[in-house]
């Protein structure tokens, strides 16, 4: 046991090699150790999502999570996606039905739609609105957010509903 | 000379804002990174009321990376607690300490502040000071709080009361005499907390060497607390700013001056050291301002045709333990008691209102302010008295409400409602959602045995509020002006540079749209500037929904004062007369020519091609302009909300069917963000409705302190929400525009609490609590049906 | 709200694990999902000294077939419980137990042996162990011990766990043939704990109920077996009367407390609710019935 954590792990396909603290959270692994600050924290117990990465593939709190933890991991942030003059198709889908407005929650959101889109077929309002359940916004009432996942459904599946 | 310019106010545009926060590289706050950045944690009080014993930090400040532990005394010579007074008569003040000195008011006050070179070693340090409380007596139910004999909370005042106010018109009592009907009922509002989902952060900078100040914040009204800190931190006021980056979510939270905020300013100072300090959500939930806390007692007497005759209401607003800076405490209660009239036309009204300090949180803006309780209020009267006379809800409101012919109509509180839609409104709500097919619809669903209900809330509000109206009375600061400056530069690129401070508003985009429109050019040509007190002489922020009206009016203004200006220079520059030159799309022609220039080159002419005007001309042609606003009144807003719900016989758990709200918005900036404003605002509405409550215990203990016991809605629980935009006869100010940023959490709570008294119509229950939650509803329904059963027996 | 300081062990073994919580005498916590456990270090409910981490543990996941039933490693996500074929066709009820559990997020991380050694009487998995007569294997210093769920759960976030002992595996029995099921839990928002919750397994025979067993969620100390509940239904046919009965015995079984999102006897009230509900759906189901739920 010693005071510090050896871990290597890839973060947005960047290898990283460092030492952490035991409690240091993931979350502020990625904020402050890395400078990648685009994702957020909103309540650090789980609830508000907006700290939502993917982990090997899957979303995950990184609120819930010690770097100390993830040695050999995975990890995909919100500044993965896209960039400023050239934003991936959900984020574009975002921007075009106004799914955002102070855009804190947005990077959550973001990261737990990829995670929805692999997992479930969206077939519908209801399934796309309990999928996001888990992500809490304050600033939008849902529904644009809603609007461009079902856009994003429906383009993935060739237009077809 | 036609008008080619492509309109784009009311133009569908894609948010410049949204790039930035959908790649992830926002700037919010707590994202800044500056060396040797030292942060804070607090020690707050766990009592509500108690005195201050001791307070034992050594142990504390002996930690590994601790730099400093301090209390009150450590900064009782870098910063003046506020004052905050008001005009208002019959008000007491109160002063905010930055850190609690003698005693504490309030569970979440903060009395011992940790700073460390880490939040995780702050709070380590912060677990081991050790303070000694002597608890005084409760003081946590508002109407306890002002018997004699109450335990005070602030000593230098003779009592817990903090402002009484009354409006009368009319003669009320007598009215009620001699009604052919009246309805009433004691009316319970619970607290709110406001829950950006970005916690508040304030990020100090001193520089040491131009002895200037420099405090990044999450506010709204970042020349507001730059004017306060020049007198709290007795700075000149050119060496302190505040800038707001990118901010996520306020609505009324992040509008008020905070002690956090001015105590890293100090610390910044003493220690030489940029300090930074991030809320979490817990303090978030038991610091930052709440709203929504009053109890009404209401009146409304009719005739024998349904004609609202008089209205009478007694409202007590529980503000918590301080006055808040700068709007006092009397922001929300007196709100409740001047919108309480509604849209109709009532002659006899007394409302009075009583604002009581009590050991929680402090009261502050949160959106609607007053407005969602006077609007619960009037229209559950509406509903119930609907109900008494046997008459449909919707053709009792339509008899009532003002009509067009009546504009300007005097509220009985004395506020003008100059000109809305609101039969309008309510027509058009009414034929969205098929009301008529609906009641049919609810007669089945009733026969079987379902508990189906119909809401409807119709409300009006003034939004964009000039200096003639403040948006709490007697208030210390000018809420009324806004100022724009307009500059082409040297690059031919142009910069609207404004006092509010948009935070999710979308404000980069809509006043790019406005400026753009009137300029001539495009709406990515345009660089709107806000959020930093430097930005303008005076300006206040974003709230009270007043950006579009006053910013938007103001760069209306600058944006016509320039174009008068690259008129003026383009007609010498191609040679035409000023009435033939055309600026649109940011190119400037000669109608009917093939002669034009870009921004680019006439910026080139103007100010660096020294010969290419004569110099008279150039030493006139100012291609900037600063323009202040003031819409001296303000605009009326109104709208009407339509809500079907369906309960659960059994669970007694709430669905909705329908949602609908149709809107007087007046001249629109941008669809997309409009609908926006009205969806979040339903979505809070419905939060407020049925999920969100502050509890406390019997001692003033906060027992929603987490997201897992204060219960904000998620994208489950909210349906979709129709939105009806109608585009009356425009409001009188520069723009046209009306504010709605508060809409939907104004008429919300009170077409779901009748919605719900609806459905539950057949157990002859009425709502009069809010939120209603599954818990109420069965104390409601259990109590229901032993009336029932006693009646029957 | 960051966590307090702890030393961390990332145990390769069991036996390490076991080892290491023996020495630190009640002050080392293991980790494995972290997503009940991480928020109340969050919140500095708990300042272990040592955290010691079980997610490079190998071979302590997976859902495989056994004697009919099922073993379920403890390290088993909720996320591969919630997908998992096996599970579906053999514990439907299991099957939609897990649609309730919390959001995508934490079903990605939590598992089914951190959600029991966690025992909150109001989620999903210690609710389903019970009524699904679950073996609950453990392992400490001493020797492997094989824990019925009915013995497993001491109180409201409390088991018979020792200090030193990990959940190592669950065992379902084989399930009778054609079982009908129900599970039904009202909350305030989609994915909280409920504030009240019933699961029904239930075997016929011609038309009488041949087996039946009703666990209820949310309104203990623990999760609980309604078993007068059962005893009323055993060897009847299951009309209006008896059903009556039975929600009656439910409702009766239920020891609920007043909290923040529901009081006793709202609890009690959704008891009566849910298990009606929920033994009538059991019901059709057994009866091969389509299998629509009774709402």
């Amino acid at each position: 046991m010693s005071e510090t954590q050896r871990i290597a792990l890839t973060v947005n396909g960047v290898r990283h090699e460092k030492d952490v603290e035991p409690r240091l959270l993931l979350a502020d692994f990625l904020r402050e150790t890395l400078g990648l600050t685009g994702t957020h924290l909103g309540c650090e117990h789980g609830v508000c999502g907006a700290c939502t990465v993917l982990l090997n593939g899957d979303s995950v709190r990184s609120c819930l999570t010690f770097a100390a933890q993830l040695d050999g991991a995975e990890i995909e942030t919100v500044e993965s996606l896209g960039r400023v003059d050239q934003l991936n198709d959900l984020q574009q889908a975002f921007r075009e039905h106004g799914a955002l407005q102070c855009g804190f929650c947005t990077p959550g959101m973001l990261m737990t739609s990829i995670d929805l889109l692999n997992k479930y077929p969206l077939a519908s309002d209801a399934e796309i609105r309990e999928g996001l359940s888990g992500n809490l916004c304050r600033c939008t009432g849902y529904q644009h957010i809603v609007d461009a996942l079902r856009a994003v459904v429906k383009a993935r599946n060739g237009g077809a509903t | 000379m036609s008008d080619a310019r492509p309109k784009l106010i009311g133009a569908r545009v894609q948010r410049v804002e949204d790039p930035r926060f959908l790649a992830g590289v926002g700037r919010f706050t707590d994202d800044i990174k500056v060396a040797g950045l030292l942060h804070v944690a607090f020690r707050r009080s766990d009592e509500a009321h108690a005195r201050i014993v001791s307070i034992d930090t050594d142990e504390a400040a002996s930690k590994p990376g601790v730099v400093a532990v301090v209390t009150a005394q450590d900064i009782e010579d870098l910063v003046t607690p506020v004052r905050v007074e008001s005009r208002m008569k019959n008000y007491n003040g109160t002063t905010n300490p930055v850190l609690a000195a003698d005693k504490v008011r309030y569970v979440g006050e903060p009395v011992v502040a940790v700073i460390a070179e880490s939040r995780y070693l702050a709070e380590d340090a912060a677990e081991l000071v050790m303070i000694e409380f002597d608890t005084l007596g409760d003081v946590t139910d508002p109407e306890a709080a002002i018997e004699p004999g109450a335990p005070l909370l602030h000593e230098d005042n003779a009592t817990n009361l903090i402002a009484e106010r009354a409006f009368e018109r009319g003669a009320v009592d007598e009215a009620f005499k001699n009604a052919a009907y009246s309805v009433g009922g004691c009316f319970r509002f619970r607290r709110k907390s406001p829950c950006a989902i970005e916690n508040r952060t304030y990020l100090a900078e001193y520089d040491q060497g131009k002895r200037s100040l420099t405090l990044h914040a999450t506010t709204q009204v970042p020349g507001l607390i730059r004017d306060t800190l020049a007198e709290t931190l007795d700075m000149p006021g050119h060496k302190v700013r505040v800038v707001a980056p990118d901010v996520g979510g306020g609505f009324g939270g992040k509008a008020s001056y905070y002690a956090e905020e001015v105590l890293v300013c100090a610390l910044a100072r003493k220690l030489g050291r940029p300090v930074k300090w991030t809320s979490d959500r817990m303090e978030d939930l038991v610091s930052t301002s709440q709203g929504f806390d009053e109890i009404v007692e209401a009146e409304l007497a009719l005739d024998s045709e349904g004609r609202f005759l008089a209205l009478r209401a007694d409202v007590t607003g529980d503000v918590g333990a301080y006055s808040i800076y700068p709007w006092t405490a009397t922001v929300e209660p007196v709100q409740v008691v001047s919108f309480l009239p509604g849209p109709y036309r009532l002659a006899n009204y007394r409302g009075r209102v009583r604002a009581v300090a009590t050991a929680k949180t402090p009261l502050g803006p949160y959106r609607g302010v007053g407005r969602p309780i006077s609007t619960f209020v009037m229209e559950r009267l509406v509903d119930m008295a609907a109900r008494k006379l046997d008459v449909d809800p919707a053709e009792l409101r339509a008899r009532n409400l003002v009509n067009e012919d009546e504009f300007p109509y005097k509220a009985g509180s004395g506020l003008i409602w100059d000109r809305s839609g609101f039969q309008e409104c309510l027509a058009a709500a009414r034929s969205s959602i098929g009301y008529d097919e609906l009641r049919r619809e609810q007669a089945a669903a009733r026969a079987a045995g379902r508990w189906f209900g119909i809401g409807i809330a119709s409300y009006a509000e003034l939004t964009g509020i000039g200096s003639r109206i403040a948006a709490a009375p007697g208030m210390p600061i000018n809420t009324g002006t806004e100022t724009a400056t307009v500059r082409i530069d040297s690059t031919g690129s142009v910069t609207a540079t404004f006092g509010i401070a948009s935070h999710g508003q979308g404000m980069e985009t809509s006043l790019a749209q406005v400026v753009a429109e009137e300029l001539g050019v495009r709406v990515e040509d345009v660089e709107v500037v806000h959020g930093d007190s430097d930005g303008q002489a005076h300006g206040t922020g974003t709230y009270a929904s007043r950006s579009a009206v006053l910013a938007g009016g103001a760069a209306t203004v600058s944006a016509r004062a320039v174009r008068e200006h690259v008129i003026e220079a383009a007609s010498h520059l191609l040679e035409a007369a000023a009435a033939d030159i055309e600026v649109a799309g940011g190119t400037i022609s000669v109608v009917g020519t093939d002669r034009r220039m870009s921004f680019r080159e006439l910026a080139r002419a103007v100010y660096s091609e020294v010969g290419r005007l004569p110099r008279e001309v150039r030493e006139t042609i100012e291609l900037e302009a600063t323009k202040m606003y003031d819409p001296f009144f303000g605009t009326t807003t109104s709208s009407t909300h339509i809500t079907v719900v369906e309960i659960d016989p059994e669970t007694y758990g709430v669905e909705f069917r329908r949602y609908v709200v149709a809107e007087d918005c007046g001249r629109i900036i941008n669809p997309l963000i409009v609908d926006g404003q009205v969806h979040g605002g339903v979505a809070q509405g419905i939060g407020a409705a049925l999920f969100e409550e502050v509890v406390h215990d019997e001692t003033g203990q906060v027992l929603t302190a987490s997201f897992v016991d204060y219960v904000v809605p998620s994208a489950a629980e909210i349906p979709n929400v129709g939105v009806i935009h109608l585009e009356t006869a425009r409001p009188d100010n520069i723009g046209g525009f009306r504010g709605m940023g508060e809409g939907g959490t104004i008429g919300a709570p009170a077409a779901i609490a009748n919605a719900v008294s609806d459905a539950l119509a057949p157990l002859g229950i009425e709502i009069t609590e809010l939120p209603v939650t599954p818990e109420r509803l069965f104390r409601l329904i259990e109590q229901a049906r032993k009336n029932i059963e006693k009646t029957e027996a | 709200m960051k966590p307090p300081a702890f030393k961390y062990v990332a145990a390769s073994s069991v036996e390490e694990a076991v080892s290491v919580l023996a020495e630190h005498e009640g002050d080392a916590k293991v980790i494995a999902g972290g997503q009940s456990l991480v928020p109340m270090l969050n919140f500095r409910l708990l300042s272990p000294a040592v955290l010691v981490d079980l997610n490079r543990i190998a071979g302590l996941d997976g859902v495989e077939e056994n004697e009919g039933g099922l073993r379920i490693g403890a390290l088993t996500r909720h996320r591969v419980l919630e997908t998992s074929p096996l599970v579906e066709a053999r514990f439907p009820v299991l099957n939609a137990a897990m649609q309730y559990v919390a959001h995508l997020a934490i079903r990605n991380r939590g598992t089914i042996g951190g959600s029991l050694s966690h025992a909150d009487p109001a989620a999903e998995l210690p609710t389903m162990a019970l009524l699904l007569d679950a073996e609950i294997e453990v392992q400490g210093s001493g020797e492997r011990r094989s824990i019925p769920a009915a013995a497993f759960f001491d109180g409201a976030l409390m088991t018979v766990l020792e200090e030193d002992e990990i959940v190592t595996e669950i065992r379902l029995p084989a399930p009778p043939a054609d079982e009908g099921w129900a599970f039904q839990e009202f909350a305030r928002r989609s994915g909280d704990f409920g504030i009240a919750g019933v699961g029904v397994t239930l075997g016929r025979s011609g038309k009488i109920v041949s087996s039946v067993r009703i666990a209820l969620l949310g309104v203990g100390q623990t999760p609980l077996r309604a078993a007068a509940a059962e005893a009323v239904l055993v060897g009847e046919t299951p009309d209006a009367d008896v059903i009556g009965a039975a929600v009656e015995a439910a409702r009766d079984a239920a020891e609920p407390e007043d909290d923040l999102h529901g009081s006793a006897d709202y609890r009690r009230h959704l008891v009566g609710v849910l298990a009606r509900r929920t033994i009538e759906t059991a019901w059709r189901r057994a009866s091969g019935e389509a299998a629509e739920e009774t709402k």
